[in-house]
């Protein structure tokens, strides 16, 4: 489970001014549960999945994954999560066996444990043919299978994608989409980032719509259809963003 | 921290490097190939150019118009030089000289009366850009000192006295240095350099891989969510640069060691009895392991602020350079290794070197070394971990501000880039203009530098940037509290930056030409002292406060106070030109700087600087009077028990200013 409390990033401009890039965001996501967080680049996605997995410390607010504080637990946090974005990179001087017992080892996890794990994950993905090649010779659609693994290696609990199909190609694309379905069976809690309002609309069971740092709206799909009185995503959003600049508006003409 | 996780960082991170055939190419198999080329194949080049120039030998004409006894003996000896072909002199010889067909000329000119005893001079011709006109010179003057003496004994017969008469002095040589020591003066000279640049070379390619590179091929996320610690990875990769630049060491130092013996035995050395220096090139690579990690930690820290490898190499520049010079002091015959040098990294480990080869080293200065380079290590592994922990680094972003965004938001001006450039404009103005002036008229040229070179430039940026001078520069009000204590600020400042100074000079002493030159300096015989104090008190107070605490902290305020005040501090001490009071000035930046943060007014540290300034003056001038004996020991220096009451002052006067300007809701200005 993911509890996301008041949070929020600042990051220092070269002028001296300071830019809100989250800005007191808050939202939960539950064991069981795909919610998409929405917004067009540079809404303030990437960043706050950053503060998520620990990476980025957050200016003020927290959050709770699987429990454990971010700000004060962040080894346990790392522990109990999986992080998995569109443009990861790999070890290509490894073999794909090797990069994920890597992790499995930072992971703590012993060798035999890995090993099951892998063999698992290998006959499940359809993967046996390449595991111990070198990355370097694998194609784009293998290479997001061996992320794939790493990311699940260590069983999390709560799994975060960050723009998880950008980039790819159809294909590899769907690979991703079924195994976040298959994080969702499993009863895990998913977080996932896009911009493409028709991934939301597939996977998600809640969608968060986040815009300038700031949370716009929360709910599932159909909630924000009879929120708005549109059909598509895509009015949806537009309706959500004129409303929001609206309200901007009438706070600058009362100042 | 978990070494087991360090242990694995580590161990992924040595299969991956000797997977790279680039690496394994450059730190392994490059230096197996490159010494036996290097040394066989250039020594026995150059051995052959010389022995076959020396088979070509030259063509020499020769005119002689004197045509007696002495000439007779002087052509014999000419006659006498191997490979060389003695032509007369003729009308077309300087033809033949210009179209290179004779590359000598030699003519021996009618003598000289001198007490009627005839002088000869003799005149060579050569081109002594070449390398046949360096042998021609070699072999004729060679000919012609035999000549003399030859001459010389036959005048003697000539008057009936014994040749043996002209013999007063024989040179005999014993020479105590063995041969050993020879071989190690060589190659102490050439080692230490060599093998400090390799393992720089060998250690930035890998730290260059190990972080630079994990972002250019964006793992480093990855990385940084699984469940090891940012300083466990630190340790990993920082043990990885170590083993390669070690290894690429050994390595080197194995080629090389058995392509000179090659070379020596083949040259008979061996035969001499010369033993090779073994165990000192045993030693050499123990005394390289504390350097090692001192670069490693160094390089990764690059690699770890850089956004990509190409940014790495290029931030590894500068370093090289440095190192470079620093390992060349190993060339410098004059130069021995002491306490204080021992205590300078780099040149305590090249100068080491060379004691070792020469074997006689002290275990004081190994030590020394060794403890010096392992603190700067510690302190540079720590800035490590803090960058690698720094989110604004690891995930710095490509900013660039050009004239047009400038146009747009002018607070894009006040940024670290602009305020490097200013600074390196105004330090060269300061040294090809100042310095002119002030060699040409110290008074005139000292209120020039002042005025045209620290002051006027800023006040005309600001009016061309429409800036608002007033609030740019701080000239804000400030409590009277504050100037009542600032005299006791600057006093206490100025006596520890004057013991720091002498510190100094007790480990590195400054030359005595520049102390004598720094007291006539300041002494100004032609002033009056209320001159002398606008001269070198208030005048440099209020200019250097505008540029470095009014407009050069500017610059470097965004990111934080600390940084903005060392920064400035940095750059006024980098300001006075002078390598040897570059810490204590950097001491009094740090007090200006900080003294600006709390005030928020410019005034307070004007006044502190003038204050300071004269404190100096007033401690030159007044040190012969009776009152200021007990502060002043014999040597001109101030005693170091003052060290006490002015820190316990300087402390009082720090509290002071925090009370006097502490706001509750404080912001950063």
């Amino acid at each position: 489970m993911i509890e996301v409390q008041n949070l929020t990033k600042t990051f220092l401009q070269k002028d001296g001014s300071q830019l809100y890039a989250v800005d007191n965001l808050s939202f939960t996501a539950n064991d069981g549960e795909i919610v998409c967080l929405l917004g067009v680049n540079g809404a303030g996605k990437t960043t706050t999945m950053r503060i998520l997995s620990t990476i980025f410390r957050p200016t003020s607010g927290t959050a709770l994954i699987n429990g454990y504080s971010i700000l004060r637990q962040p080894q346990k946090v790392r522990e109990n999560l999986g992080f998995l974005s569109g443009d990861t990179g790999l070890y290509t001087r490894l073999s794909g066996r090797e990069f994920i017992s890597y992790f499995g080892e930072l992971y703590g996890m012993t060798k035999s444990q890995i090993n099951k794990h892998i063999e698992e994950m290998a006959e499940l993905l359809d993967m046996k043919s390449f595991l111990d090649k070198k990355i370097d010779f694998l194609s784009s659609g293998m290479r997001q299978k061996v992320s794939i693994v790493r990311s699940i290696i260590h069983d999390p609990q709560v799994m975060i994608f960050d723009e998880p199909t950008s980039g790819l190609d159809i294909l590899t694309a769907r690979n991703i989409v079924s195994f976040i379905r298959e994080c969702k069976i499993k009863g895990k809690c998913v977080l996932f980032s896009t911009h493409i309002m028709r991934e939301a609309e597939r996977l998600a069971d809640r969608i968060v719509l986040i815009h300038r740092g700031r949370l716009m709206a929360e709910g599932t799909l159909e909630a924000l259809r009879q929120d708005t009185q549109q059909t598509d995503l895509d009015d949806i959003f537009v309706t959500y963003v004129n409303r929001q600049n609206m309200e901007a508006e009438v706070m600058n003409n009362e100042f | 921290m978990n070494f087991k996780r360090a242990l694995t960082v580590y161990r992924k991170e040595m299969l991956e490097m000797f997977r790279d055939k680039r690496t394994i190419f450059s730190t392994i198999i490059l230096p197996f190939i490159l010494y036996p080329l290097l040394f066989v194949g250039v020594s026995s080049l150059m051995m052959r150019q010389t022995a076959k120039l020396e088979k070509q030998g030259a063509v020499i004409a020769y005119a002689d118009s004197v045509n007696n006894i002495a000439s007779e003996i002087i052509t014999k000896q000419l006659k006498e030089i191997e490979n060389f072909d003695l032509i007369p002199y003729s009308d077309s010889t300087q033809k033949l000289y210009s179209e290179k067909n004779v590359h000598g000329i030699v003519s021996v000119r009618d003598s000289l009366q001198k007490g009627g005893i005839p002088v000869y001079i003799i005149t060579i011709q050569m081109d002594k850009s070449t390398d046949r006109g360096k042998l021609i010179y070699d072999k004729v003057s060679g000919a012609l000192r035999i000549a003399e003496s030859d001459l010389v004994k036959f005048r003697l017969v000539e008057h009936g006295l014994s040749s043996e008469i002209v013999s007063t002095i024989k040179v005999q040589q014993i020479d105590t240095s063995t041969a050993q020591k020879k071989l190690g003066s060589l190659l102490g000279a050439i080692l230490p350099y060599l093998l400090i640049m390799l393992l720089i070379a060998g250690a930035s390619v890998v730290a260059g891989d190990l972080v630079a590179g994990e972002k250019e091929r964006k793992t480093l996320e990855t990385l940084l969510v699984s469940s090891a610690q940012r300083n466990e990875i630190v340790l990993g990769k920082y043990l990885t640069v170590i083993t390669f630049a070690l290894i690429n060491v050994a390595v080197n130092l194995f080629s090389l060691y058995f392509s000179m013996r090659s070379i020596a035995s083949q040259s008979g050395l061996e035969m001499a009895g010369v033993k090779f220096p073994t165990n000192g090139f045993l030693m050499l690579f123990l005394a390289l392991i504390p350097l090692a990690t001192f670069y490693a930690a160094i390089l990764l820290s690059i690699s770890t602020f850089s956004r990509n490898m190409k940014e790495a190499r290029t931030y590894e520049q500068p370093i090289m350079l440095v190192s470079m010079l620093l390992a060349m002091s190993s060339f410098f015959p004059a130069i021995e290794l002491n306490n204080g040098l021992a205590l300078i990294p780099v040149i305590n480990i090249s100068l080491l070197f060379k004691a070792v080869m020469m074997s006689d080293f002290q275990i004081s200065h190994l030590l020394l070394t060794i403890g010096s380079t392992l603190l700067l290590d510690i302190a540079a592994i720590i800035m490590t971990v803090k960058l690698f922990s720094n989110e604004a680094v690891l995930f710095r972003s490509e900013t660039d501000t050009n004239l047009k965004q400038l146009k747009k938001n002018k607070k894009l001006f006040f940024t670290p880039f602009y305020g490097v450039i200013y600074f390196v404009l105004a330090l060269l103005a300061l040294y090809y203009l100042g310095g002119k002036w002030q060699h040409h008229k110290i008074v005139s040229g000292l209120i020039k530098t002042q005025a045209f070179i620290i002051l006027l430039p800023i006040l005309v940026i600001l009016r061309i940037g429409k800036f608002n001078i007033r609030e740019t520069l701080r000239l804000n009000n400030t409590p009277l509290a504050n100037y009542l204590i600032v005299p006791c600020f600057a006093i206490s400042g100025a006596i520890i930056a004057a013991l720091i100074g002498q510190l100094i000079n007790l480990i590195y002493p400054f030359p005595k030409e520049y102390l004598e030159q720094m007291s006539e300096l300041l002494k100004m015989p032609s002033l009056n002292g209320w001159q002398v104090f606008a001269l070198i008190a208030l005048l440099p107070g209020i200019c250097e406060e505008v540029m470095f605490r009014g407009f050069v902290y500017r610059f470097f305020e965004h990111k934080n106070k600390w940084y903005a005040i060392w920064i400035s501090a940095a750059m006024f001490a980098l300001f006075h030109l002078d390598p040897y009071r570059f810490i204590p000035v950097i001491f009094l930046g740090v007090l200006l700087g900080w003294l600006l943060y709390r005030t928020k007014s410019i005034f307070p540290s004007m006044l502190s600087h003038a204050l300071n300034n004269a404190t100096a003056l007033a401690v030159m001038h007044l040190s012969r009077l009776n009152f200021m004996k007990p502060l002043i020991s014999s040597d001109e220096n101030l005693t170091w028990w003052l060290a006490v009451p002015a820190l316990l002052l300087l402390s009082v006067s720090i509290y002071s200013f925090n009370i006097i300007n502490y706001k509750p809701a404080e912001t950063e200005l």
